[in-house]
């Protein structure tokens, strides 16, 4: 499949005031063309800062890169300069933010925030941007286009505002669309709204989607792959349905062992994982996930494991899937600690 | 059957604004059995939160009776309904906000103690405030810290013990767990599961996480737009759901497995919920209904036993 976009070992790290944090610690992972990746983990895990970092929205300082590559069709971002990033922002690659009331322009009305990109974009006229801008919001489903285009955004509810910022992210055609928790803020009636309508737009415009979630139930639902953040790390990344069906990640498992489900019983105790993420001022030096996994072992603690190979598409980084610890059984895992 | 702990009887409540009634309740009752959960769910705007700070009496209600002890208590005047509150208490939504900053969380746990002077010496004090945040599975230590040193779960089991200083009979939940990782949502309602069960409590619990609520609740109400639309039994609200809206609800829920997602069949809604301003007659849901008759249109549709135990708001069912 030809790649869109290609992370490799990508370092970000903020300055602050009591030390460096480490909020990216090297992941690697790649988008293909027409393909939807879910980004998954708890808050702080590093995912926000990962999609910003794509866009370079990141305030630099504190921010800085510390390290790795994003290539986004074969050219690295990273040595483009601010004007050439412009260029790209908005227009190769959009952005969907997770709070629609903060993330327009309270003072402009949505017809302008729409038609500026595509006058600065496109070399469009007032005129043919207004048109394009009205038969944008058509698309996602925003009724009287005419009429809205001369409104502000507090005249609009939450579902209307994520739908003008994804006609305002879509509106010049980009090969990529990073979404960062697109439904977070919107109820499941209108979230169900949402993620029919970008999965429509996707088959339409055949453009590719990284999706920034904590919904594991939306992941299951749009996603064709999926890679698990940890403390600024992958853990996991595979097909959806190689995740779903066969977690290799004790995390993985856990996390999805911890969303209640329609179908399960109530008497049973819902799953929880004990304690809580890694400080990443000072980021273990083995396996972020040690502390709070059932099932470490004494080697977690002292060494970082490699990302594992169970597929072409399906790996994990877990001691347990090291080539040579299959005949280790379950028993034993425990007694490490 | 049991005798309900608290009966609600047509409750309403509504806000002056500006245009009009801003009819947030309006007009719902139900029954909450002891040491029981009951869930209230429903879209943001729907009336929920108000209605669980209506019942505890944070808001006058406009209307409604709330019978507790035989009594009613929203007829109480100011000194015995302080009395009652002692069985009355509240878990807020956003942990960050809920808790003085500029307060240890000995003071913030304290503090229902000290306004009912329910010690006599101040290591009574501590020691209570100690076995709560035992109870809550927090430390001795944490005892001289301030909020900003914990985590959002820690903080959410800082406001839990301090609803249960006083020995509360009843809970009310506001999304007690929406502010929350995944991870840490199920330690919470692991520990408000485990609580009820040691210390008898009964739950209001307000959410607008359907499978959350499912798990947690013994019985479930829906509500849109001030109105309660169905109640019944957690498990055959979601496996025989009457009224057409709740059937929307639970056919947008994402289920966490691709095979069972990808071929589900939804109910698409359309457009948004309306506003809550000078409602029209009639079925509140009307607008968004696929099955909607003239009928839904000019007579609101009564809230009655549809089956044992289920009731619903609908003409059509």
């Amino acid at each position: 499949m030809e790649k869109v976009l290609e992370v490799k070992d990508l370092r970000i790290s903020f300055q602050t005031f009591f030390g460096e944090v480490e909020a990216v610690r090297g992941i690697t992972f790649d988008v293909g063309k027409k393909e939807t990746v879910a980004i998954v983990g708890e808050s702080g895990c590093g995912k926000s800062v990962t999609a910003s970092g794509i866009m370079q929205l990141l305030p630099m300082p504190p921010a800085f890169f510390k390290g790795g590559e994003i290539f986004f069709n074969g050219e690295n971002l990273l040595n483009k300069t601010e004007k050439q990033m412009q260029g790209i922002r908005g227009n190769k690659i959009s952005m969907v933010f997770q709070d629609p009331m903060t993330s327009l322009n309270p003072t402009m009305k949505i017809g302008k925030q729409i038609v500026e990109g595509l006058v600065k974009h496109r070399n469009m006229s007032r005129g043919e941007a207004t048109a394009k801008a009205i038969e944008m919001l058509d698309l996602v489903a925003v009724p009287q286009p005419e009429r809205r285009i001369n409104q502000y955004p507090h005249e609009f509810s939450g579902g209307m505002r994520q739908r003008v910022m994804i006609a305002l992210a879509m509106v010049c055609n980009p090969q990529l669309l990073i979404a960062d928790e697109p439904t977070t803020a919107l109820d499941v009636t209108v979230q169900a709204q949402i993620l029919e309508l970008m999965n429509k737009l996707q088959d339409q415009l055949g453009m590719s989607i990284i999706l920034i979630t904590h919904d594991l139930g939306i992941v299951a639902d749009v996603s064709d792959r999926v890679v698990v953040m940890y403390a600024g790390q992958i853990l996991e990344v595979g097909l959806t349905e190689e995740i779903y069906a066969s977690p290799k990640h004790p995390y993985t498992r856990k996390l999805l062992a911890s969303v209640p489900r329609l179908d399960m019983s109530r008497e049973e105790p819902l799953y929880s994982i004990d304690g809580t993420p890694p400080d990443l001022y000072v980021p273990p030096k083995g396996c972020s996930f040690y502390d709070r996994c059932t099932e470490a072992m004494k080697i977690c603690k002292d060494q970082m494991p490699e990302l594992y190979g169970h597929s072409i598409t399906h790996q994990s980084r877990c001691w347990l899937n090291h080539p040579m610890a299959q005949r280790i059984n379950s028993a034993n895992r425990s007694e490490g600690r | 059957m049991t005798e309900p702990l608290i009966s609600a009887r047509n409750i309403k409540k509504y806000f002056d604004v500006k245009g009009g009634k801003l009819k947030a309740v309006d007009g719902i009752s139900f029954d909450i059995y002891p040491q029981e959960t009951f869930g209230l769910v429903g879209e943001s705007g729907c009336g929920k939160s108000t209605a669980g700070r209506t019942i505890v009496r944070l808001y006058e209600p406009t209307d409604g009776e709330l019978i507790f002890n035989g009594q009613n208590i929203y007829n109480l005047p100011r000194k015995e309904m302080q009395e009652v509150r002692r069985d009355f208490q509240m878990i807020f939504q956003d942990p960050y906000a809920s808790l003085n900053p500029r307060m240890t969380v000995e003071d913030i746990v304290a503090e229902p103690l000290d306004i009912y002077q329910a010690w006599k010496t101040r290591a009574e004090r501590s020691d209570r405030v100690i076995e709560l945040l035992r109870l809550v599975g927090l430390n001795d230590e944490h005892v001289l810290r301030f909020p900003h040193e914990f985590s959002g779960g820690q903080r959410q089991r800082i406001g839990i013990a301090r609803a249960l200083a006083l020995h509360p009979k009843f809970i009310v939940c506001d999304e007690p767990i929406s502010a929350l990782d995944v991870s840490i949502q199920a330690q919470v309602v692991n520990l408000l599961k485990k609580l009820q069960n040691e210390l008898g409590l009964t739950y209001m619990f307000i959410a607008h996480d359907l499978s959350m609520v499912r798990y947690i609740s013994d019985r479930v109400g829906v509500m849109y737009l001030g109105h309660m639309m169905e109640l019944a039994k957690s498990d055959e609200l979601y496996s025989n759901p009457l009224h057409p809206y709740t059937k929307a609800l639970l056919s947008a829920i994402p289920i966490p497995d691709p095979e069972i997602q990808k071929n589900r069949k939804r109910i698409m809604l359309e457009g948004d919920v309306p506003s809550p301003i000078n409602p029209k007659e009639g079925c509140r849901f009307v607008d968004r209904c696929q099955y909607a008759k003239d009928i839904c249109r000019k007579e609101t549709p009564k809230f009655e036993e549809k089956k044992e135990n289920h009731f619903a708001a609908c003409h059509i069912v």
